[in-house]
């Protein structure tokens, strides 16, 4: 059996934009996702990855655990709307999208951008880009359990 | 007449409501987020605070409303906290 993602075709496809951009509760593998990224075009020769994780601390304090929360559709509409401004103000060929919601144990994946380009140069800035701009507009909040208690994390770092 | 508008809550805002997951307030057809906002003030002076400082932030269906944006009926309205996307 082929896995989900490398029996994708080769061609873009319109069912598979909605793969590239999404906000979901279970956990993500990040060759598979790496791989829908390249079956995109074969004209990628860069691929730039951010991967967040979480942490066991936070400014000073110890954390057991993230739970995160979002506004589910505007969440997803502003994931879309970095991706189609990545994809029309750097030189990439395509740029996915993957967070998820829940309770996250430390350690684990919370977030993941990919970026595909033809150089490596502007696979780094996009990527670098989508990042920081997912968490100044993207409505995602984050819940710290700490030994004292929880906390929202308020502040972008 | 006056309509109910659902006001959705989340994270901060969500706690200091009382963990209720939205508010419903009655609004005239075309009054503006500062009418709403006046009314937030009054039930949960804690949160109109926030919205003052722009620490929570008023979206009408799903974009970031100003204080003139204009409130219909059916449209989605939401108090967002600040965003902390994952690191």
């Amino acid at each position: 059996m082929e896995g989900e993602t490398t029996s994708t075709p080769a061609m873009p496809g319109v069912q598979d934009d909605a793969l590239l951009v999404r906000v979901q509760r279970e956990d993500f593998s990040v060759d598979a996702e790496i791989n829908r990224v390249r079956c995109r075009s074969k004209r990628i020769g860069g691929v730039s990855i951010f991967l967040g994780t979480a942490r066991d601390r936070s400014k000073g304090r110890d954390v057991d655990g993230i739970t995160f929360e979002h506004y589910e559709g505007m969440a997803q509409k502003k994931l879309r709307e970095i991706r189609e401004r990545a994809l029309k103000d750097f030189d990439i060929l395509e740029l996915l999208i993957v967070h998820r919601y829940g309770d996250i144990s430390i350690g684990e994946n919370i977030v993941l951008i990919i970026a595909g380009a033809e150089h490596r140069a502007e696979a780094f800035r996009a990527c670098k880009w989508a990042i920081d701009e997912l968490k100044q507009i993207t409505p995602i909040w984050k819940l710290e359990h700490t030994p004292s208690g929880e906390v929202w994390v308020e502040e972008h770092p | 007449m006056s309509d109910m508008v659902t006001v959705r809550l989340f994270g901060m805002t969500k706690s200091l409501a009382g963990t209720q997951a939205s508010l419903s307030f009655a609004l005239m057809d075309g009054q503006r987020v500062k009418d709403l906002v006046e009314l937030v003030d009054k039930a949960y002076p804690l949160i109109g605070e926030l919205i003052q400082k722009r620490k929570v932030l008023v979206s009408v269906n799903h974009e970031i409303a100003q204080d003139e944006t204009q409130i219909h009926e059916s449209d989605e309205i939401a108090l967002l906290p600040p965003f902390a996307g994952g690191r």
